[in-house]
């Protein structure tokens, strides 16, 4: 048995990402305790409609989110128990909504920092109700063995080590989250362990107090014995002594109260409890307290440190009395234990995974990324540059500073070629009909290919296959009218002999100033000498000229056109900008620009 | 609970529709000489001048002159601004006009489990304190109205007769409207004065206002006080700064003269572990307390403050079992502190004292205690240690 949560505990919570963080820990003390989620819904209005995925044990469980309370609980009947984790300024409302739900029975407010007005309004409106408003500022309810409302208990290892996963014979009921969990220990340590633990929030005017518990423990034949853990202000304690001192009760009472270092300390400071204060002419302290407390028979220790022995000659005493039977613990194979994660399973050893894929270029996993294991920071204050990036990434190697200039110098003599061609224009078009940058540049790169920008890969890799076979420039030319069609690389839409393309000049002008072996760019324009006496435009042009000279530096075949998409989709995203800084309208084709072709209008037949 | 101080706290008062004196508060003898010259009851009235910050006993330390004509006030005013105290420098002073009265009476509100208590009686001034059965209270309980014969068989149980027990109805009915709509906890207003003309004024008020409500109030644009008699220090504001900022909370109090520094997690734990310095005989340096997971660097910020503290021979680094609070993570940001101030040299001759638990507890309290090969002066206890032993360790060793 157990008071408040137990095993007939349905929950609704009503919050965001707080909320969902205490449904997996409650998911977490359910598998403990091998039953079934006790969490039936979330109301949260922002995402109404959609789920929250819990984890429990090995399964994920769908829990769905709601508007409304009173939609939660038409959907799930059974719940009969709200946990509030909505901000101060909207946790009045929403409590409201859940006390007026005629399922809900008990509500429980984790919220902190809720005005005082409103938490006293809220205490009144559930007496009235009969119902329970535990809270503000409440870490939760634990009951062993049954149910977690929140997050009170900590850790799944601590839930274990307190023994949280069957009932002890203690009741707890403290004001303080942290010490909550610190005498539930303390309980499982010197005692049996606990019955419910019970938070009721640091705040001074709590919807319900330790004498509304006190009651519940005493109708509760489990519970032998109650811890309280007070602190001074209000009079909380002195009402509790007074319950106790009334009349002979079954459960035995052991508290404590903090707060006596308020004699020593300037008056009117502030603890980190809202009600923690003494007030204005002292009433509250924790002499007076504690006094109040030994006076009404309850079992009072002087420090916080010898609770522990306390509770433990509390519990020798029930055991002699025979009030409570000693209870074995669990051998260790039998302690409960949450299922590991595949990382944590592999990070001790004990299964073998066959990697998805395989990276040879990069790593990610420290605190900077690895370019072929060199950290990308080094190599920025080490003077490598973005060429040299493009080497490791493409290529697997530093490349040498004549080969990054290279490679820089075709970056930037192909990074636009004005608006007029197909990606630019595509990319412009794009960028009228209002289309992002991302897509607007997509768009643009798909016009590359055979006949735009996108030659490199096959000029290269028919130049390199001339060179390997050591192909003659004729044997070449007739290899390729009959297995491939036109060279790749060769050939211009605009530019001729007569009007020679500036950037072919220019960069051939600069490797052939190197001194290095250039076989492939030698042979291409051994190509084009002859086919330009056969056609003015086959000329090499710039796809041709860039493949040679990459090839001739080592690159892979099938990276070249790499080079051109990589410097092109500078110029496109110059153009997206361009339009977008313009603020440029939505464009269409010209009617005068099309040739109407298609058949005049004409009947259109029966249908058959 | 947030003190507010006497200016904006007449300014509530006057917004539900209580009579004050004219009143001004100032930062400068300038401001004040400009106000003279425009408004007519600083030349006509005698007038009052008080230090306008959060301090006790302001008459002991001649922080309070009455009876002044202008000449003088404007002599006070100059004594007063940028006089410097032992806690805090003062800044603002509030001048307000001497009403010529006959009758001093006491009126107040405060809140209670119930709800609130109407207090009234027919003696003010320093006499209610020893009047105190003269004192009459209705109580209205929470989301109930207060009713007019609630009110006139109060002030008429108090002793007040004829037209005088009238305006106390209603300058009660006023005050529980101030009290009820600006999310009061307490406003006494002691006294509240019968002047010549007739009306009923208060001369002076108590103001604790629910700061948790500030949210609800965007007219609350004045800065809350120190209830403790005197002003937050920069140390304590820039931990409030940081506490207003961040998820969970960051909370620090400094206390001159004591030598034992406390850098516990928990609202509760905190008060726990103060006690226990208290009860051994130990002077505490500060209160603090980190809770509610805050981010490591809101509690880095907090133990470097606590770190600096002067005279400190040992730093307790307590806390129960966390539900929630990442061990690891908290303390990361401790042991950040710890060494930049190790390295300041701050930490010569300091103690440090751990105790903790909760999730990570594990990694974090090896973190601490690998302190130890850097040179600190640690000892790291885990859960099976009691809580407050720490205190008890460090009081014996030293």
């Amino acid at each position: 048995m157990s008071i408040l949560a137990t095993k007939d505990t349905h929950v609704v919570i009503q919050g965001g990402v707080a909320g969902v963080n205490a449904a997996r820990r409650m998911a977490e003390f359910r598998y403990m305790i091998k039953q079934p989620l006790n969490v039936s819904a979330f109301v949260y209005p922002p995402d109404a409609g959609k789920t929250n995925e819990i984890i429990c044990g090995t399964e994920l469980i769908m829990i769905p989110i709601y508007k409304t309370v009173a939609e939660a609980t038409a959907n799930h009947p059974e719940i009969n128990t709200s946990l509030v984790y909505i901000g101060a300024d909207r946790a009045y409302a929403g409590t409201m909504e859940a006390l007026n739900d005629p399922h809900i029975k008990t509500v429980s407010m984790i919220t902190e920092g809720v005005p005082e007005k409103d938490a006293k309004l809220l205490g009144k409106h559930a007496r009235k109700l009969g119902k329970t408003f535990n809270g503000p500022s409440s870490i939760g309810v634990v009951s062993a063995g049954e149910c977690r409302l929140g997050v009170i208990g900590g850790a799944f290892d601590n839930l274990v080590a307190c023994k949280l996963y069957r009932p002890g014979s203690f009741g707890v009921i403290t004001k303080s989250g942290g010490l909550s969990n610190e005498i539930i220990w303390i309980c499982s340590q010197f005692a049996d362990g606990i019955t419910t633990a019970i938070g009721i929030g640091g705040d001074a005017y709590p919807g319900t107090d330790y004498v509304s518990y006190l009651e519940m423990f005493e109708n509760d034949p489990q519970t032998k014995a109650v811890v309280i853990v007070g602190e001074m202000g209000g009079d909380l304690e002195e009402r509790a002594a007074e319950w106790y001192g009334a009349k002979k009760r079954r459960i035995k009472l052991l508290a404590v109260v903090s707060g006596f270092c308020q004699e020593s300390l300037p008056k009117g400071m502030k603890f980190g409890h809202a009600g923690a204060k003494e007030g204005l002419k002292g009433e509250g302290s924790a002499r007076a307290k504690s006094e109040a407390l030994k006076k009404s028979g309850a079992i009072v220790p002087d420090t916080f440190g010898a609770l522990g022995p306390a509770i433990k000659a509390t519990h020798e005493e029930l055991l002699k009395s025979g009030q409570v039977k000693p209870i074995p613990d669990l051998a260790a194979p039998d302690m409960p234990r949450l299922p590991k994660t595949v990382q944590e399973s592999m990070k001790e050893g004990e299964v073998l995974v066959t990697p998805l894929i395989r990276s040879t270029i990069s790593d990610d996993r420290g605190d900077e990324p690895l370019y072929q294991g060199y950290p990308a920071s080094e190599l920025i204050n080490n003077g490598y540059d973005i060429p040299h990036v493009i080497g490791l990434l493409w290529d697997n190697r530093l490349v040498s500073k004549q080969e990054a200039e290279i490679i820089k110098r075709i970056i930037m003599l192909s990074a636009d070629h004005g608006p007029c061609v197909s990606g630019a224009l595509t990319t412009i078009i794009a960028a009228c009909a209002g289309i992002g940058l991302s897509q607007a540049v997509a768009a643009g790169m798909i016009m590359i290919g055979p006949r735009f920008g996108g030659a490199v890969t096959d000029a290269g890799r028919w130049f390199k296959y001339a060179i390997d076979n050591k192909l003659s420039v004729d044997d070449f030319l007739v290899y390729m009218k009959k297995n491939v069609g036109p060279v790749p690389g060769i050939g211009h839409r605009v530019k001729s002999l007569k009007n020679p393309d500036k950037r072919v000049k220019e960069l051939v002008g600069y490797v052939k100033s190197l001194n290095m072996a250039t076989p492939h760019l030698d042979f291409a324009l051994e190509v084009e000498k002859i086919t330009a006496v056969k056609k003015d435009n086959l000329i090499l042009n710039v796809d041709g000229t860039m493949a040679a000279v990459l090839v001739d530096i080592g690159f892979p075949v099938d990276s070249l056109n790499g080079f051109f998409i990589l410097s092109r989709t500078i110029g496109m995203i110059g153009h997206w900008t361009d339009q977008k800084r313009q603020g440029s309208r939505l464009i269409r084709l010209f009617d005068y620009l099309v040739n109407y072709a298609s058949p005049k209008r004409r009947e259109v037949p029966p249908l058959k | 609970m947030a003190k507010v101080l006497e200016g904006p706290g007449m300014g509530l008062l006057r917004k539900w529709g209580i009579s004050t004196p004219n009143y001004a508060v100032v930062t400068s003898s300038e401001e004040f000489d400009q106000l003279s010259q425009v408004n007519d009851w600083l030349q006509k009235n005698k007038l009052v001048v008080k230090a306008h910050e959060a301090l006790g006993s302001r008459f002991k330390l001649g922080l309070v002159k009455v009876g002044l004509d202008l000449a003088a006030a404007k002599a006070a005013v100059r004594e007063m601004l940028g006089k410097k105290l032992e806690t805090l420098t003062i800044k603002q002073v509030i001048v307000s006009e001497a009403v010529d009265h006959k009758e001093e009476y006491y009126a107040a509100a405060k809140s209670t489990r119930d709800g609130v208590d109407l207090l009234v009686a027919t003696c003010g001034g320093i006499e209610v304190e020893s009047n105190w059965d003269k004192v009459k209270h209705v109580s209205i309980e929470t989301g109930e109205t207060l009713s007019d014969s609630a009110l006139s068989s109060l002030v008429k149980d108090a002793g007040f007769s004829g037209d005088t027990a009238a305006k106390m109805a209603e300058f009660l009915k006023k005050l529980y409207a101030c009290f009820d709509n600006e999310d009061a906890q307490y406003v006494e207003v002691n006294p509240v004065v019968l002047s010549v003309k007739g009306e009923l004024m208060a001369l002076d008020a108590v103001t604790l206002l629910d700061g948790d409500a500030k949210f609800r109030h965007k007219d609350w644009t004045f800065p809350f006080a120190a209830e403790f008699g005197r002003a937050y220090t920069k140390n304590e504001e820039e931990v409030m700064a940081v506490d207003a900022k961040v998820k969970g909370s960051v909370k620090l109090i400094e206390i001159p003269g004591g030598n034992i520094a406390m850098l516990p997690a928990g609202g509760g734990a905190s008060v726990y572990y103060s006690d226990a310095v208290v009860a051994r005989g130990g002077k505490l340096a500060n209160y603090a307390e980190y809770s509610g997971d805050p981010p490591d660097w809101a509690v880095e910020v907090l133990t470097e403050k606590v770190c600096s503290l002067p005279g400190i021979k040992h730093i307790i680094v307590g806390g129960a079992i966390a539900n929630f609070t990442d061990v690891k993570k908290t303390f990361g940001g401790i042991i950040n502190a710890f060494r930049k101030a190790k390295e300041e040299g701050k930490l010569e001759g300091v103690k440090i004292w751990v105790r903790r638990g909760g999730p990570n507890e594990l990694q974090g309290l090896a973190a601490m205690r690998a302190l130890q090969d850097e040179g600190f002066d640690i000892q790291v206890f885990d859960r099976k240690t009691p809580l407050t032993d720490i205190v008890d360790m460090a009081m014996a060793a030293k």
